[in-house]
């Protein structure tokens, strides 16, 4: 780092100045202005300007029947897919932290689910259980594990439990590099430490692995829960809560899928912004730390 | 590793492949079945119990009928889909290189700028930057859409170009700092004595020796950008902004079902993604984890 002369002050100014302009104009200004909102009545499906109502939307919200509704079952989602694909994104770190020849090839097809949109992973998986003439019927009832296909999508309470497999498997890729990652900084000193001791191997597991994995699984969660609890594409194209036709599923109605019925359906701009700012507040915390850390990378590293 | 002797070597190798054969198919057998299924007959495709795993004579009729007459299968099913996908390729291919080239262009400016110039304010405004990762996008899309409307952005692929840009600026900026700092410091060191103006600096010297940084910024958001689904969902209303994932969103619970015609929909869909995580995935996997893995 040196010192800046004042000639360099116009070229920090027009470097950064379209990006602080950008991300003012479009992110923060609106988001302040959507605060604004919440704090109103307004609902563009009654023709009556839109009044200061303070924080009732709030109130309404956190004594809606609904809101509670919707925010468990986006935890639902949350607690089945975070344990699974931890689990398998674990596992398979594990498997790739071995040495076999292909080992490269078998890393860059196992990525492949979470580099691709997730929109087309809920219509994928739609097709692949279909019940009329989806592959997973098929499959099984060639392994005799079904005799007589089945509707997989049919009964409500099983989309949601669908909806956290498809996630699992658009997700599990990023937990695994993260772990990945931690496992190949481990050295292999403290391994033969343990071996010397008479450790097998759940012992090593247990007294190297796990301990020294901690952060990467720490990051990996906080990270996975921000973008589970904010659910969208696939539970709209998987159990088509849209569609073109419009009608949204109520049996997989999570957060963000409540707040676009809200505002983009409903109208009810107002309410709609007020449960934006409860989501946000509901991720920010877990969300915050990960800035955190990043922010402090960056800025010393 | 020491040498292990070549029985146990051989029941270990044993194992793993086995156990990568799970994984893979995991991973891969529904990738594998929306493939198939674009390149089989109607016929094939709805056989029940027993599936046909592979077409006996593979076809891309589907995607002929996809972007030529269409398969009928729109707005009750009597819209051909030509249209609908030529331009949503079209919107998708111009909205996602135009972001990915804004982003690498501002991101590379400013990565330099935090990495290397001390002023006040440069830890507000990186801060400033990074504080709106964690933040769930509703928050700003709600007003935002009101004013793309009063802006007329809206259903033009500039205004989904100048979001899309929007969102890929933090962690892009965020990688390229980190990567024009790792540059060793004294080849500017000369170029300043000589008289170098920071702007030919960041021309002539910095963009070279951070092209591999720049292509894997480019390459994140481009990625970022093609696969997102949320924001052209709200910000786009017809087939002259509508990209892809918005196109075959549309596709799907149409009155007739048309599986052949929707996977290939789909495959045309992740072909880009797919085949950038096949070539680039070390460029990709950095940016991807924000940073949590080297």
């Amino acid at each position: 780092m040196r010192r800046v002369l004042s000639h360099d002050a116009v070229f920090i100014i027009l470097v950064l100045l379209p990006i602080i302009v950008l991300v003012t104009l479009f992110i923060y200004y609106p988001a302040a202005s959507t605060f604004q909102t919440s704090l109103t009545s307004e609902n563009l499906r009654i023709r009556r300007p839109a009044e200061f109502i303070g924080l009732k939307n709030y109130n309404f919200l956190l004594h809606d029947a609904e809101f509670w509704e919707v925010t468990r079952r986006s935890l639902v989602v949350v607690l089945l897919t975070l344990p699974l694909e931890m689990l398998i994104g674990f596992l398979v770190a594990l498997l790739l932290n071995e040495r076999f020849p292909g080992r490269g090839i078998v890393r860059t097809l196992v990525i492949l689910p979470w580099m691709m949109p997730p929109v087309v992973n809920g219509f994928l998986w739609g097709w692949l259980l279909n019940g009329e003439y989806g592959a997973l019927n098929g499959f099984l009832y060639e392994l005799g594990l079904i005799n007589q296909y089945r509707y997989w999508l049919r009964a409500p309470e099983t989309q949601i439990v669908w909806v956290a497999v498809v996630q699992t498997w658009t997700r599990f890729a990023f937990p695994m590099i993260i772990l990945l990652a931690g496992l190949q900084s481990i050295p292999d000193e403290l391994y033969d430490a343990a071996k010397v001791d008479g450790a097998g191997v759940w012992a090593r597991l247990r007294a190297v692995t796990f301990p020294l994995l901690l952060p990467s699984f720490a990051v990996a969660l906080v990270i996975e829960f921000t973008t589970t609890f904010q659910i969208f594409d696939v539970v709209w194209t998987l159990t088509s809560s849209g569609g073109a036709g419009g009608t949204i599923n109520p049996f997989t109605k999570t957060l963000m899928i409540f707040n676009y019925e809200l505002v983009f359906r409903d109208l009810r701009i107002g309410r709609g912004a007020a449960l934006s700012y409860i989501i946000l507040l509901m991720s920010l915390a877990v969300g915050m730390i990960v800035v955190w850390r990043i922010y402090r990378q960056g800025i010393r590293e | 590793m020491t040498r292990l002797r070549s029985r146990p070597r051989m029941i270990r190798l044993m194992f793993i492949y086995l156990a990568v054969a799970v994984t893979l198919f995991w991973a891969l057998a529904p990738i594998y079945w929306v493939m198939v299924s674009s390149i089989s007959t109607r016929a094939e495709l709805y056989t029940a119990p027993k599936k046909v795993w592979f077409p006996a004579s593979p076809t891309l009729q589907n995607y002929q009928d996809l972007f030529t007459t269409g398969p009928k299968y729109r707005a009750g099913g009597f819209l051909p889909t030509a249209d609908l996908m030529s331009r949503g390729m079209r919107n998708s291919i111009v909205a996602s290189t135009a972001t990915a080239a804004l982003v690498t262009l501002l991101a590379t400016g400013a990565g330099y700028v935090f990495a290397r110039l001390r002023f006040r304010g440069n830890q507000i405004a990186f801060f400033y930057l990074m504080l709106m990762m964690p933040l769930p996008i509703w928050v700003s899309l709600v007003e935002l859409y009101f004013m793309f409307s009063r802006l007329e952005l809206m259903d033009t692929l500039v205004g989904l170009i100048l979001i899309l840009t929007t969102l890929a600026l933090p962690i892009s900026t965020w990688l390229m700092t980190t990567y024009i700092r790792d540059i060793p410091i004294e080849i500017e060191d000369a170029a300043l004595v000589d008289g170098c103006s920071r702007w030919r600096l960041l021309v002539s010297i910095i963009m070279p020796l951070a092209r591999p940084g720049m292509v894997a910024v480019f390459l994140v958001a481009l990625l970022m950008a093609w696969n997102n689904f949320l924001i052209p969902l709200i910000f786009t209303r017809t087939s002259a902004s509508q990209p892809m994932t918005v196109v075959l969103s549309l596709f799907i619970g149409q009155y007739e079902v048309a599986w052949e015609a929707m996977s290939a929909a789909a495959v045309v869909t992740m072909v880009p993604p797919f085949l950038m995580a096949l070539f680039f995935q070390r460029y990709l996997v950095r940016g991807l984890t924000l940073g949590a893995v080297k």
